[in-house]
């Protein structure tokens, strides 16, 4: 039953290595990722390690100069030393030592993003061939940490000409260190209990023992990527290019398993943290052909994407029986549970630009686009049991009209018992854009912008059992009919005529249009106003609006009259409507919409309550500001600082209220002589969420949906503030005394978040008979806290001309508290709910690294 | 002569008519003018001719003509050498850029190829009279350049493709020149002839309350070298605000997040309008860079009847009273794991 997809991708890459030995390809900033590769080590692939030429920039001026905003050009790195080769020169770099951590190395904070590894390590390679007659260059770089964390590329090129670039890359991402897991057969589709555990017949305590007795491991998600591309020149005006990269995930993550409620029935249901695998790989093409002419710019692009999961599912054991809430009654033993993986799925994108220069300064640009994501993947059966689930009335387990909540697994475990055997999944997109920009004098620019989008869904997916004549699916893997009668998820008209259950797939079609007017006028010299108001209609489907318009009016001043001073501030207005809110439109995706569905005795009940705006689709109120200013004090010195805040007010009685943003930073730049940097930031900022909910009061079975009334009565509603506020800080310098460098950094962040709560009356809590707070009505979730120092110190030495030696250290301390995870250092087996993830911890690590950097 | 084409008044489709009709002949004047002016150690006389028989200009460089400059309507070029006289440390650092690789190739190739006067434009005013700002074109803040000349002028060679929609653009609105972040005078950066040395530190010139929420507990992996800014957004303007790559802020997500395309068989509404409704691009204090914590992240949109709207307290924790699997560790996705959307027939809750 295990699907285990065969990967046509590897079939695949041949002939896409071999397609791209002959299409011409490249990322760049307009298509595609895959812009940058580097390391922890070294963000910026080697050129924070440029030693800055004491000679400075130039003869004529001292100092640096200063971009256009203000900002400090940084100092230029002293001229590599050459070695000939014929006709070729060649210089590069080599680093190579070794690091050593120590402390809490194993952190899941210290090691998200970087697989430090004690030991040695290739700093860096960058070796650089150019042939001045005809500019041919060739350049390999590479630097590896660890078999998880490592870079390699290469490229072969004539500037102006062509371009062949080819990478490898690792990159690892840890996501729990301290994991600890009762299933064995972690990264595989197929988690088992170990023994003493037995599927549906082990007790808390025995589980417990084993998640204790369980060690502590690292769950990690690899990436590997491979990636070609090339771009050339055809002729002075056209250009092509094409890219393909292959990835592959693997590792495993906690994930979840359902297995019902457990907090309303003690030692019933199952919440289970399961350890989901991942293994899969993505294609990714793209390629396009672009004309730049004087009149003229064109630009054609094809990219598509294709993913690959070698699991259609994965299954895991409980270790858990259930038992029936109706006295007497025998609930039927369930050992199994699954989960799906992502479909495999493929997506194309054609892409056409049209530009023209017109008169008055002025060009005009089209865009069209047209794109397809699609699945067909085979689809797993409702259920993974033998033989039945449900419940036996009186202790029976036996199957037929006298158990009416018993279910034979034959009937819904295979994909016999779906309305289709594949999923057959589509959506179409298509947009068009077109925006135009005039600039009739010196002093004026217009501009305005008009784009339709859309997305079309094709197909849908009926819940139906053509071997049963149900409709609906199977609830939690059985477990929610096996605990309560009649709730296993199913509709039948003739014997379950009233049950209410998810039957239809949601297509989601939309619309966007999107208009926009603006100009900008240059008052003098130095200053220069802008306005643009913008507009946005959006056309949901089966969404609670059929249309929402956002009107928005952004002001902006860009200043420059004092020398010292570059000020660019704006100011945006914004409003958001629409038309009538349906605060349940998803009916038709229920049983209710099917022939032959009963209201249940006392009508049907409401599904949520009237009065919610689900934030996306309710009407808002915003103000948005933004000021950027480059302050330049001395010749040697910058400041640079921002502030920020956007405010948001959302017309919704249930569901979010307030989202406020702001920040302000400052950053100081101090170059007192070529060779010597020193900077300083500390920056701020805060966000502050306001929401409000209201509990329902009669227990699932309400048919009043406004707040107010008897079962959304307004002594259920309750308020929430969820506030976080962080500080930041920060230093670096680097130094040179003759030929040794001194470089350190520190970096600091301050965060904290509360969430604040208050309620209308008791019956809003989950538990009213154990409030607690601050205050009557009030009370806090204890903070959340992440505080991290992370400082750098290192000193470079020189040993011979070309030979140099790096010594250095990093110091990471972190504290960190997320509420979610208090007391899961004491037992991660809780009644019938299992963790697997202990949640972030607090490390102090350190590293130690020796690098000999070899001028090549 | 181009100069004058450029500024010129008459409307742009008339004089670029008549600046390809006479662009050979301003080729052929050109290069004869530099051959005039290049001291003897430059590539001259027989020599560029015998250079002319072996290589051809790359077809990037191969349209490189002297810059207008506005405000020196009557300066000429003098040549690279000319140049270099002043300013040899400058020259000294250029010469390892892929511009000065490119340029100096097609110089050698076809001598009417300027090298510094490419973006620097005619330099006769700047050497008779070098501390008058604008007699050369320059891309620093005391040039006395105009921004839109800086601008048109590295969009001489490199105006289309990624840069297409530069123009409107909000960082072409906010008076950006390419040299605000580019400085191809030396390598600063590994690659792209960045002002700083990585394109994230580029960047953050401007945009520093961005990069510091890269600092926060869950992030993208840009502090690590892991990606950048310019996977996500193209800085040379786009059609999909914020200065996106793709039509759509999923597309963007969907390039490093193809399993998360789908289309499921039981979709999640806000998952495909936008990412965003539930996750902050750049870094969030919250696990894997939720707008905010769980519970109270989806309870912003669920209160329908039964378990999704309880209010819950610190009680609810494994440390509390009642310990509840709608707050602890994962909260709500314990059960509703598959919350981007399932394949599951048995997953429109999305517990499979």
């Amino acid at each position: 039953m295990h699907a285990q997809r065969r990967s046509t991708l590897l079939c695949r890459l041949p002939l896409a290595l071999a397609l791209a030995a002959i299409l011409p390809a490249h990322a760049d900033s307009g298509i595609g990722v895959d812009t940058w590769r580097a390391n922890k080590l070294d963000p910026t692939a080697g050129a924070q390690q440029y030693t800055p030429d004491a000679r400075g920039t130039s003869w004529l001026i001292a100092g640096q100069r200063r971009s256009p905003t203000g900002n400090p050009y940084m100092c230029p790195a002293e001229p590599p030393a050459l070695d000939e080769f014929g006709s070729w020169i060649g210089y590069g770099v080599l680093q190579v030592g070794a690091i050593a951590t120590s402390g809490d190395d194993r952190n899941a904070l210290w090691m998200r993003y970087a697989d430090w590894d004690s030991g040695p390590i290739l700093g860096l390679l960058d070796y650089t061939w150019q042939r001045p007659s005809d500019g041919t260059y060739a350049n390999v770089r590479a630097s590896r940490i660890s078999a998880d964390d490592q870079y390699y590329q290469a490229v072969f090129g004539r500037a102006g000409a062509y371009k062949i670039q080819a990478f490898l890359r690792d990159q690892p991402n840890v996501v729990s260190a301290n994991a600890r897991s009762i299933w064995n057969g972690i990264g595989s589709d197929r988690l088992t209990l170990p023994a003493p555990l037995v599927p549906a017949g082990s007790s808390v305590a025995d589980v417990a023992a084993v998640s204790a007795a369980a060690g502590e491991r690292t769950l990690s998600v690899k990436r590997s990527k491979q990636g070609l591309g090339f771009n050339m020149f055809l002729s002075p005006r056209w250009t092509a290019y094409a890219n393909l990269s292959d990835e592959q995930r693997k590792g495993a993550r906690p994930y979840g398993g359902a297995f019902f409620f457990n907090f309303p029935f003690p030692a019933n249901g199952g919440a289970l943290e399961t350890v989901k695998p991942i293994d899969d790989h993505t294609l990714n093409l793209n390629g396009g052909l672009r004309y730049a002419g004087s009149i003229w710019r064109m630009d054609f692009s094809y990219s598509g994407s294709f993913y690959r999961d070698r699991y259609t599912r994965y299954t895991f054991q409980m270790p858990y029986a259930l038992w029936a809430v109706v006295p007497g009654s025998a609930a039927a033993p369930l050992t199994t549970g699954q989960m799906a993986m992502e479909p495999d799925n493929d997506y194309h994108n054609l892409k056409a630009t049209l530009t023209r220069t017109l008169p008055l300064n002025g060009e005009i640009s089209l865009t069209a686009s047209a794109g397809r994501m699609s699945q067909d993947d085979t689809l797993i059966a409702p259920i993974d049991c033998t033989g039945v689930f449900g419940i036996g009335l009186g202790g029976n387990l036996n199957p037929g009209p006298a158990n009416p909540f018993l279910y034979r697994c034959s009937d819904w475990n295979t994909p016999a018992a779906l309305s289709r055997r594949s999923a057959d999944m589509r959506i179409d997109t298509s947009l068009l854009d077109a925006r135009i920009s005039l600039q009739p004098s010196s002093d004026i620019s217009l501009r305005g912008g008009l784009r339709f989008n859309r997305d079309d869904y094709r197909n849908g997916y009926l819940a139906y059992n053509p071997l049963t004549g149900d409709y609906g699916y199977i609830a939690e893997n059985g477990s929610q009919g096996s605990i309560v009668p009649g709730e296993v998820g199913l509709f039948n008209p003739i014997t379950a005529p009233s049950n209410i259950t998810r039957v239809r797939s949601l297509p989601l079609d939309l619309q966007t249009i999107d208009a926009n007017l603006g100009a900008d006028w240059k008052l003098d010299t130095k200053n220069t106003l802008g306005a643009t108001f913008a507009f946005n209609r959006y056309e949901p489907t089966h969404r609670e609006r059929r249309r929402i318009d956002d009107n928005s009016l952004k002001l902006t001043w860009i200043n420059r009259s004092l020398d010292w001073l570059t000020l660019r501030a704006n100011y945006t207005w914004k409003k958001s409507n629409g038309d009538r809110y349906e605060f349940d439109p998803y009916e038709f995706t229920y049983s209710i919409d099917l022939p032959g569905y009963v209201p249940p005795a006392g009508g049907t009940p409401s599904h949520t309550v009237e009065a919610m705006r689900k934030y996306d689709m309710s009407s808002r109120d915003g103000h948005k500001i933004d000021v950027m200013a480059t302050i330049m004090p001395r010749e040697d010195m910058s400041l640079s600082a921002s502030l920020r805040g956007d405010w948001n007010s959302y017309d919704a009685p249930i569901g979010r209220q307030d989202y406020q943003t702001s920040s302000a930073t400052l950053q100081w730049d101090w170059q007192p002589r070529d060779g010597t940097n020193i900077s300083a930031y500390a920056a701020w900022d805060r966000s502050q969420l306001r929401l409000s909910n209201v509990q329902d009061q009669q227990n699932g079975a309400g048919v009043d949906p406004y707040l107010g009334g008897p079962n959304y009565a307004l002594s259920g509603q309750w308020w929430l503030r969820d506030k976080q506020r962080n500080f930041y800080g920060g230093a670096t310098l680097d130094h040179r005394i003759g030929r040794v460098r001194i470089d350190a950094s520190w970096n600091y962040t301050n965060a904290r978040g509360l969430d604040l709560y208050t309620y209308a009356g008791s019956s809003a809590l989950a538990y009213p008979a154990s409030v607690t707070g601050t205050g009557p009505g009030g009370g806090q979730f204890p903070a959340m806290t992440y505080r991290v120092n992370a400082l750098t110190i290192g000193v470079t030495l020189p040993l011979a001309e070309r030979l140099s030696l790096r010594v250095f250290d990093y110091y990471e301390r972190g504290r960190v508290s997320d509420w979610h995870y208090l007391g899961f250092d004491a037992a991660r087996v809780i009644d019938h709910r299992v963790y697997t993830d202990g949640g972030p911890i607090s490390y102090n690590a350190n590293l130690v690294g020796v690098l000999l950097n070899v001028q090549l | 002569m181009t100069t004058a084409l450029r500024s010129s008044l008459l409307p742009l489709l008339t004089a670029v008519s008549l600046w390809l009709a006479s662009a050979s002949a301003q080729a052929q004047q050109s290069r004869d003018a530099l051959a005039r002016t290049l001291p003897s150690s430059t590539l001259t006389g027989e020599e560029v001719q015998a250079s002319r028989t072996r290589l051809l200009a790359a077809p990037g460089f191969a349209r490189a003509r002297v810059a207008g400059n506005p405000q020196a309507p009557d300066a000429h070029a003098i040549g690279e050498g000319s140049c270099i006289a002043c300013h040899q440390l400058e020259a000294d650092h250029f010469t390892h850029t892929l511009h000065a690789l490119g340029l100096h190739a097609a110089n050698k190739a076809d001598a009417s190829i300027p090298v510094c006067e490419t973006c620097h434009g005619p330099g006769s005013a700047h050497a008779q009279s070098p501390q008058t700002p604008g007699l050369i074109i320059g891309f620093t803040k005391a040039s006395g350049t105009p921004v839109e000349v800086q601008t048109r002028t590295c969009l001489a060679c490199h105006k289309g493709g990624p840069r297409d929609h530069w123009s409107g653009s909000v960082h072409q609105r906010n008076d950006l020149s390419c040299s605000d972040c580019h400085n191809p005078m030396a390598n600063f950066s590994a690659e792209g002839l960045l002002a700083k040395a990585s394109i994230n530190d580029t960047c953050a010139q401007c945009h520093k309350d961005i990069r510091i929420q890269f600092n926060r507990r869950s992030h993208m992996p840009l502090p690590e070298g892991q990606m950048s800014c310019v996977d996500c957004h193209n800085p040379h303007g786009s059609i999909t605000s914020p200065l996106l790559k793709t039509n759509t802020v999923n597309e963007t997500c969907y390039q490093c997040h193809a399993e998360k395309r789908g289309p499921f068989l039981f979709e999640h509404a806000p998952v495909r309008e936008s990412c965003l409704n539930c996750h902050t691009p750049h870094g969030s204090n919250q696990n894997t860079l939720l707008v905010a914590p769980i519970p109270f992240l989806c309870q912003q949109c669920h209160t329908g009847q039964r378990h999704p709207n309880d209010l819950h307290t610190a009680q609810s924790l494994a440390t509390g009273a009642h310990p509840d699997e709608r707050v602890m560790g994962r909260g709500c996705l314990t059960c509703h794991a598959n919350i981007h959307g399932s394949n599951a027939p048995s997953g429109p809750r999305f517990h499979e």
